[in-house]
């Protein structure tokens, strides 16, 4: 199962995080199934390097975490975006919108100076 | 959460990521099993899935960011622990490092509040101050005139001491003489009331009268801080002066070393110290310093240009009258004025003390290298026994850098409480070095209460001790692989291996510790030298009351005054011989005059001069300085009669040449105008200390007090007084009320001889005390250091010499095995010490009493010492090495 993955260009992983957490609180674990689920299986990250990512997001203040029950009946810990987390989102969308549009731009370019 | 709740939450923290991760796992297995999985397969699925569970939790500890101080806590923890378990270690460790940069504190200590340290004033640097002892008045009024041209203010000041009592047992305050405008050029403002104005420099202290300034600390103890003290009258050696301001508390006075209680205008010194000549207008009355503030972007050089313009002219204007022609033509002419920086203020204790404590100053560094290098060798030993546990834990992943960080912690979990219990030390050892060069003629007072700079000083060589001692054996720590650590276990066959360092660390020691034993032996004999000397006189058991005769009046017949007190004196009870002088010897006071005997070799100016004192019948009995020839003075030496002089045996040898000595007349010299009538030899004394015990035999004239005449007599002289039994110093009250008796306005201080000439002998002393000292602790830790390597070594070839024993070796041959290598250490090191000795001896010259610096019989006696300590250090681990059971080696092995 885990053929055909792409690996994550440094600093993609934060954005993807805080982009799936902007839909509400999640666990850890639900985090990597909705980042599994959505990309379609083609972004599988290594489960384990999800906490650090997580870990230093919430060090930074742009996430928040609580313990909660979760619908399992089981305590996990929540993570749910902030203010400064949202701001940050934002403007990192922007930039990674800018980004990929101007990198495609020259992929579609035939290479020869116009 | 901050940085900090992370900090101090840590364990919360790992707790909760135990949580969070486990929590992962279990979701993952639950979705497997719901999909069918089995048990095994869904966990071994889950846990490959999410990766290596340790390094996850290392990298989510690393988010923290806290990851530097946790490990540094962590490591301190473990260091305490491994220190706890080896408490002679610790206890050498810390103890060498206490001791050492304690000994260092407390000298800097001194050292910065005796010549570093800025006084307390406004821009400091710009003081300066004219070169080379003291000016008279009309110089300094020369100067004043002149000052606006050439700096932008100038002021004078002088110390003295006035009596605070009316009559008896002086009550003494410390107090200076200030010119007009001293305040405004230290830059002192009043805290209270005010400061002079030029108008205090009339003659007479002022319009209104003497007034006075006081120091913060003399308005505390006396007034109590009473803002009523302003405009009261103090009474100052019998005379009321107004007091009319308070100085602020951080300022001590000028002087570094003594501090005022109270200043008085220079111009009120003929009110408050009367005198036979007018000081103010002398000319020849040396007693004041002169001091001056530099305008803003003004040099030294260029101040001392312009003072040096007008030296002409101020010679001119304060050629001193009654000079010889010889002498004017060399006043103010040879030594050209000359301003020097006076930031640090002006001290007659610097001036005795700074090169002792410099001395004492590379003398405590010293001790502190060899305890520097005493601790690398130890925790180079300690590394050395330790290669197994630091292997085990580099082979389970430690990296190196983390490894030489964990030794480094333990360096520091050593230097820091050392240089804590040093810092104590210091503050104790300051105190009481204070305390030593204190005498109750000069009170030594200095601030020695923790600085800036000190404290800066102490964290100096704290770390760099740590970084010395800490980096060495932890870069050797890193630098072998895990595998040879645990395969070696700590033992080899043969061979030094590893450990090497140890021996040039032990050389290091054996030679700096000779370097100090050697200097502790120069300065020991020096002063047993001088403490043994034959003084020619018995200082034991003999109370000087100094008599301060200022206050009863111009016109009596001082002479007679003191014979009266002498007379008077041998009446009180306990009293068995009594005498006055103007002079007491070791007071540092001095008389002198050029004399030629008829008939005795001619001597050219200088050497024509000799010692004078005036005393009273007796006085030679009093202070048992055995007469030679001739007899003492009596009844017959009254004013009138022949005049006759005593004179010592160095005097006899120097002036009367050839002939008889009794019956030989001896010139002496007169003003221009107003010669001294000649005097006629009756008596030769033996040779006795007049100035300073260090100073050689000199030639000495004794006159009798009555046959003075008055205007050679100061109001000053010392009664000397030897009891029957017991210590004279209780006859201290009876002899006050005999002596009211004679003159109620007499002022009086007592004082043992034995003091003053201990005083005399202070800076050697303390030298001699403190290099003995820290000589004995060198040596001590050079043998601690010995030992440690030589015993080390013993260890590491158990094998070896289990081995040599088995096969036939005798205990002498195992011990000369052993001690083979500690001689060639001591050898180098000796050889190395000896020679830094010899280089460095030179410095220390200025402060040896009859020994050359490169005396050879103490460098031979040190290196006996240290080649003795040397080698009963060593010869314990050898003895022992020779008693090793060769079975239980080889049942070992």
């Amino acid at each position: 199962m885990p053929e055909a993955r792409t690996d994550l260009p440094q600093g993609t992983l934060d954005l993807l995080i805080l982009k799936v957490l902007a839909l509400g609180p999640l666990h850890g674990y639900a985090i990597a199934q909705r980042l599994q689920q959505i990309s379609k299986d083609v972004v599988q990250v290594q489960q384990g390097s999800l906490y650090p990512a997580l870990h230093r997001l919430e060090n930074k203040g742009l996430l928040a975490a609580d313990w909660k029950i979760s619908d399992t009946g089981r305590e996990a810990k929540f993570y749910r975006l902030t203010a400064k987390g949202k701001t940050h989102l934002g403007s990192e969308q922007e930039s990674w919108r800018r980004l990929t549009e101007a990198v495609s731009l020259i992929l579609a370019s035939d290479g020869e100076p116009s | 959460m901050t940085w900090l709740g992370r900090l101090l939450r840590g364990r919360r923290l790992e707790h909760e990521l135990d949580r969070e991760l486990a929590d992962h796992v279990e979701r993952q297995v639950a979705d497997y099993l719901a999909a069918g999985m089995s048990e095994a397969e869904a966990r071994r699925r889950a846990r490959l899935e999410f990766g290596g569970l340790e390094g996850v939790k290392e990298e989510c500890r690393d988010a923290r960011g806290t990851r530097l101080v946790s490990d540094l806590l962590q490591d301190l923890r473990y260091g305490l622990r491994v220190l706890r378990k080896s408490p002679g270690f610790t206890f050498v460790a810390v103890a060498s490092l206490a001791l050492g940069i304690g000994a260092n504190t407390a000298i800097f200590t001194l050292v910065d509040s005796l010549i570093l340290r800025a006084l307390p004033v406004r821009d400091a640097g710009a003081l300066v101050r004219l070169k080379d002892g003291s000016w008279t008045n009309p110089i300094w009024e020369a100067i004043r005139e002149r000052a606006p041209q050439l700096v932008e203010r100038a002021a004078a000041c002088s110390n003295t001491r006035f009596d605070l009592a009316s009559g008896g047992e002086a009550q003494l305050a410390e107090a200076l003489y200030a010119s007009g405008e001293f305040f405004d050029v230290v830059g002192v403002p009043a805290m209270l009331g005010r400061t002079f104005t030029r108008d205090d420099d009339r003659r007479g202290g002022g319009g209104a009268g003497p007034v006075a300034v006081l120091s913060y600390a003399f308005w505390q103890r006396r007034y109590g801080g009473a803002a009523s003290a302003i405009g009261s009258a103090l009474t100052l050696n019998g005379v009321p002066v107004t007091v009319v301001g308070v100085t602020p508390p951080g300022f001590f006075g000028p002087t570094v070393g003594r501090s005022f209680d109270v200043a008085v205008p220079i111009s009120a010194v003929e009110r408050l110290e009367p005198s036979d000549r007018s000081r103010l207008d002398s000319r020849s009355w040396w007693w004041l310093d002169v001091i001056a503030r530099l305008r803003p972007g003004q040099t030294v050089e260029e101040a001392t240009q312009a003072l040096r313009a007008a030296q002409p002219q101020i010679r001119e204007a304060t050629l001193p009258e009654n000079w010889r022609a010889k002498d004017l033509e060399q006043y103010l002419r040879e030594q050209p004025l000359t301003l020097v920086p006076a930031s640090n203020g002006f001290s007659e204790v610097r001036g005795d003390y700074e090169r002792p404590l410099l001395t004492v100053m590379g003398v405590v560094a010293l001790v502190l290298l060899i305890a520097c290098a005493n601790l690398a060798s130890l925790l180079l030993a300690r590394a050395n026994a330790r290669r197994q546990e630091l292997g085990a834990r580099l082979a389970l992943g430690a990296s190196r850098q983390r490894l030489a960080r964990q030794l480094l912690a333990e360096c520091l979990l050593l230097a820091l409480p050392g240089a804590a219990l040093g810092l104590l030390l210091a503050q104790w050892g300051s105190r009481l070095l204070l305390r030593q060069i204190t005498s109750q003629q000069g009170i030594v007072s200095l601030d020695v209460s923790l600085h800036w700079r000190v404290l800066l000083f102490t964290v100096a060589v704290t770390l760099g001790t740590a970084l010395l001692f800490g980096v060495a054996p932890a870069l050797r720590a890193t630098g072998f692989s895990p595998q040879d650590a645990i395969r070696q276990q700590g033992r080899t066959l043969a061979g030094e291996g590893p450990g090497a360092l140890g021996g040039p660390l032990v050389v290091v020691q054996v030679a700096l510790s000779l370097v100090l034993v050697f200097a502790a032996g120069l300065f020991l004999r020096s002063f047993s030298g001088l403490a043994t000397r034959d003084l020619g006189l018995d200082d034991d058991a003999l109370l000087l009351v100094n008599l301060d005769a200022q206050r009863s009046g111009k016109a009596l017949d001082r002479g007679a005054l003191f014979e009266r007190v002498a007379r008077e004196a041998r009446t009180a009870p306990g009293v068995a011989a009594a005498a006055v002088s103007v002079i007491a010897p070791v007071s540092g006071m001095g008389w002198n005059n050029r004399f030629q005997v008829q008939g005795g070799p001619v001597h050219a100016d200088r050497e024509a001069s000799a010692w004078m004192n005036a005393v009273t019948p007796g006085w030679f009995a009093t202070y048992r300085t055995a007469l030679v020839a001739g007899r003492d003075f009596d009844a017959r030496d009254a004013e009138g009669a022949p005049r006759v002089l005593i004179v010592n045996q160095e005097f006899v040898r120097k002036f009367v040449g050839a002939g008889a000595t009794l019956g030989r007349v001896v010139e002496q010299e007169g003003e221009p105008g107003k010669p001294r009538p000649p005097l006629e030899i009756v008596g030769v004394v033996k040779d006795a200390v007049y100035r300073s015990p260090r100073d050689p035999a000199e030639p000495t004239v004794y006159v009798p007090m009555a046959q003075l005449p008055d205007a050679d007599i100061w109001p000053f002289a010392s009664l000397a007084v030897r009891s029957h039994a017991g210590s004279p110093a209780g006859l201290s009250r009876s002899l006050a009320a005999v002596i009211a008796r004679v003159d109620p306005k007499l002022s009086l201080t007592f004082r043992l001889l034995s003091d003053q000439v201990g005083a005399a002998m202070m800076r050697e002393r303390i030298v001699a005390m403190l290099s003995g000292f820290f000589g004995f602790l060198a040596l001590f830790l050079a043998g601690l250091g010995l030992y440690g390597v030589t015993s080390h070594a013993v260890n590491r070839r158990r094998t070896e010499i289990g081995v040599r024993i088995a096969l036939g070796a005798d205990a002498g041959g195992v011990v000369r095995l052993v001690l083979g290598r500690a001689s060639w250490l001591i050898a180098i090191g000796v050889v190395a010490g000896a020679v830094i000795s010899l280089l460095l001896s030179r410095f220390v010259e200025a402060l040896l009493y009859g020994l050359p610096p490169r005396d050879p019989s103490t460098l031979a006696g040190s290196v006996a010492v240290l080649v003795g300590v040397g080698l009963l250090a060593a010869g314990l681990p050898a003895r022992r090495a020779s008693r090793i059971d060769p079975a239980q080696v080889l049942r070992e092995g």
